[in-house]
């Protein structure tokens, strides 16, 4: 034998994870629920230990461990993100969790562990690292979702997203097999050089390619396989609503670029039409749907379907700026979604769940300064200038334009004018609205603060957007 | 010789997967499970495949099945009803296997899968796969326990109930003193304050 | 090397052998007179209260489960243990990672009390 040990330095953030998981599955297993600010103390310091090791070896690329693992400015950059919005959920939902006696030490274990199953498949060069990295994810998801045992909701939210999301993964695997007996190989560029090479066994391989393309449609919620996600949106307590919401997508992103432009980019012809057909749905359905729901979580479910819709938009054109446009939307999407479920989660307390579109009425007498941040993230989550996503939606309209699917670009801006509609009803019933009811909440400390600087944030990438783009540019060039 | 063996185990194995969905039973379902997982291990064995032959009965046959049987009897069901369904859903379920079928037929016919390299294979499988699993696959493999850890946290989170049990501790029994279960309260006689305030 | 395998073949066809062969010995031999009585089950003289099948308590599930997981465990053992001296000490140490992290997952299911029946 002989085999090279591998560099394993590459892989130092997952293994930093790993090995703080494990601490604070030993700490939870040996105080319970006794120390909980300590786990929730040291969980925050191990994603801020992984962000620092990844943003100390920014630059540095290669390949490790045969081959199955990659790291590239993708990688980092997803990293970076993915570390930064747990640390912001983990922030945004201790007050909401304890209030409902939800706030175990299990929460951080499986929210560690959910990390490291993201950090996997961002660093994925393989299609065995990125399976079993997107199971690991979804395994930790599907027990957070179920964690509320008492709640009838929750457990059935998370039994519809279990059996679908076990489709979903049999799908995706079922693809990957059929890849692997043409290519005999996993590994993602021996598989791109496979496809390259042999251009007769196209059938066989489109037939691959649709189940590969299920899976990755399944997990990230696009319409026609879009039924588990107001569900799970509205079962879930709203703190793992926000989990589930925010960082997997944005790992989602990653499955997305490594199989489709890494892996399969010869069978281009055959994914873009099937891409499209997903991002047209998805922004049609989930923009009218979302107009008919009075339940803010599901609203806001069927809007982060038409977030979705709009993000394939971007990897469909095909062009390195089209996958820049797409990361730009995805980073934009979940800087949004987490503080805007911050936001709910802020207003939530003890046995009422500001989860209905009503309870935000009158806000912006009570609560000026949460009503202006609700305003600026639904103007933003519209589309409307200057803010962060009128900047995510223009780049990845603009990538399709420039691939002359003028058709596409168009039902695109039709249906961010309607869906407007919804956003800015929101935005109607805090500022017009009058109630006589009193909303009795303070909010204060370091979660207000943290989220008036995510909600800036949307503001200031709105109005300064070159930098991120810039980034974002660099990754796919 | 070989092919007479493989026809024997074809036959319990297609015998044993109708049996499981037709017996009105679902512990027999199960235990016919049994009989049709180790038949399947015996067919994997004479394709050579010996590791796959053991872990399906390691397994499957081991663990899996021994949930499932515990599945079924947890939950009681009452099995009437169950069947019900079958012939409504025949139909489709005809049309499912056809397709099925068609495509095993499809996909195994395609020249694209060249099983010839498959074959060429020598010697033992197991050890094949342990050269490649612990050196090349060593960052899989790791994220594989990785995974079986996780599992262990969400089974318990969500099945173990922290259970109030009444329980005797022999020895809190013995070593109680009189004083932790006799209060001596001096409790005055007040009669005649009361009575005075009565009249 | 299929050959090896041959006294397996053997003992699985002698052992189902021993195992049928009687039951049809008594099926066929012994003498059979089937009544109503003869065929209910007997509980102690009384008319039988209720099914005999009864549900098995929920915490079963949880020991089935962490059952599995070390069941698959052991599956990895296997092909370690046939190439141990081909991998060196990189396999030995990837063997050792694999195992830990159980362990810190078995440490948690101790100390929650996942093994206690009582």
């Amino acid at each position: 034998m002989n085999y090279q040990v591998p560099n394993m330095l590459f892989a130092l953030p997952e293994m930093v994870m790993l090995a703080m998981a494990c601490v604070v599955l030993l700490f939870v297993a040996f105080t319970g629920n006794r120390k909980i600010q300590w786990s929730y103390g040291l969980s925050q310091l191990s994603l801020f230990a992984v962000l620092m090791t990844v943003i100390f070896s920014w630059g540095d690329t290669g390949t490790t461990f045969s081959a199955t693992y990659i790291k590239d400015s993708l990688s980092d950059i997803l990293k970076i993100a993915i570390c930064l919005i747990n640390m912001c959920v983990l922030l945004y939902s201790v007050e909401y969790l304890r209030a409902r006696q939800l706030l175990q030490g299990e929460f951080y274990v499986l929210a560690l562990f959910a990390t490291l199953g993201m950090l996997i498949m961002v660093s994925a060069n393989h299609f065995l690292t990125l399976y079993l990295g997107l199971e690991l994810l979804s395994l930790c998801l599907y027990a957070m979702v179920a964690m509320h045992r008492d709640s009838v909701i929750a457990t059935e939210a998370a039994m519809k997203y279990f059996i679908l999301g076990a489709i979903a993964s049999g799908m995706l695997l079922y693809g990957m097999s059929i890849i692997y007996g043409i290519t005999g190989s996993l590994m993602l560029q021996e598989v791109a050089a496979a496809v390259y090479s042999s251009s007769s066994s196209d059938t066989i391989l489109s037939f691959a390619l649709v189940f590969i393309i299920i899976g990755i449609g399944f997990k990230f919620g696009a319409v026609p396989f879009h039924m588990w996600l107001p569900d799970v949106y509205h079962g879930a307590p709203t703190a793992i609503t926000l989990f589930i919401a925010a960082a997997p997508k944005v790992a989602a992103f990653a499955l997305l670029i490594r199989l489709l432009v890494d892996g399969l980019i010869d069978l281009q012809t055959y994914w873009q039409p099937m891409l499209m057909l997903m991002a047209v749905l998805s922004m049609i359905i989930g923009n009218v749907v979302a107009i008919a729901q009075t339940n803010i979580k599901r609203m806001l479910a069927y809007s982060t379907i038409s977030h979705v819709g709009f993000l394939l938009m971007g990897v469909l054109s095909g062009t390195d700026a089209g996958y820049a446009a797409s990361l730009f939307y995805t980073l934009i999407y979940a800087l949004m979604t987490l503080a805007t479920f911050g936001v709910i989660l802020l207003m939530s307390r003890y046995g009422f769940e500001a989860d209905n579109i009503d309870d935000y009425k009158g806000l912006s007498s009570q609560h000026p300064w949460l009503a202006l941040l609700m305003m600026i993230l639904m103007f933003s989550m519209a589309g409307i200038p200057p803010l962060a996503g009128f900047y995510a939606k223009l780049g990845v309209i603009k990538a399709v334009v420039d691939v002359d699917m003028m058709a596409v670009a168009l039902i695109a801006v039709v249906m961010s004018v309607i869906g407007a509609f919804y956003y800015l009803r929101v935005i109607k019933v805090m500022y017009f609205d009058k109630t006589e009811e009193k909303c009795e909440f303070t909010y204060s400390g370091p979660a207000a603060f943290v989220l008036s600087i995510n909600t800036l944030l949307v503001l200031a990438l709105g109005i300064f957007p070159g930098l991120l783009m810039s980034i974002c540019s660099t990754v796919f060039s | 010789m070989e092919s007479v063996i493989f026809y024997i185990f074809a036959a319990i194995l297609l015998f044993a997967a109708t049996m499981v969905i037709t017996v009105r039973n679902p512990v027999r379902a199960a235990l016919f499970l049994v009989l049709a997982f180790f038949t399947s291990a015996g067919i994997w064995l004479m394709l050579e495949a010996e590791f796959l032959a053991i872990s399906l009965v390691l397994v499957y046959v081991g663990a899996v099945l021994v949930l499932f049987l515990f599945v079924v009897m947890m939950l009681d069901i009452d099995l009437a009803p169950l069947k019900e369904g079958f012939t409504r859903y025949l139909p489709l379920g005809i049309i499912v296997a056809a397709l099925i079928v068609v495509e095993m037929i499809a996909v195994l016919n395609a020249p694209q899968f060249d099983i010839s390299a498959a074959q060429a294979t020598d010697g033992s499988n197991t050890k094949m796969l342990g050269r490649l699993l612990y050196t090349v696959y060593v960052y899989p493999f790791e994220i594989a326990s990785v995974i079986l850890t996780v599992a262990i946290v969400a089974a318990i989170t969500l099945t173990l109930r922290e259970h109030h049990r009444k329980l005797q501790d022999p020895a809190k029994q013995v070593m109680v003193k009189s004083a932790d279960r006799l209060r001596m309260v001096d409790l005055r006689s007040k009669k005649q304050d009361g009575e005075g305030s009565e009249s | 090397m299929l050959e090896n395998y041959l006294p397996i073949l053997l003992f699985i066809i002698i052992g189902i052998g021993f195992g049928v062969l009687p039951l049809l010995a008594g099926f066929v031999l012994g003498p059979r007179h089937p009544d109503s009585e003869k065929r209910s089950a007997y509980e102690c003289g009384f008319e039988p209260f209720e099914d005999a099948h009864m549900k098995f308590d929920v915490r079963y599930y949880l020991v089935a489960i962490l059952f599995i997981i070390f069941d698959l465990e052991i599956a990895f053992l296997f092909p370690w243990a046939i190439v141990l001296d081909e991998i060196g000490v990189f396999g030995l140490l990837a063997m050792f990672l694999f195992l830990g992290i159980l362990v810190v997952g078995f440490i948690y299911e101790w100390k929650k009390g996942a093994l206690e029946w009582e």
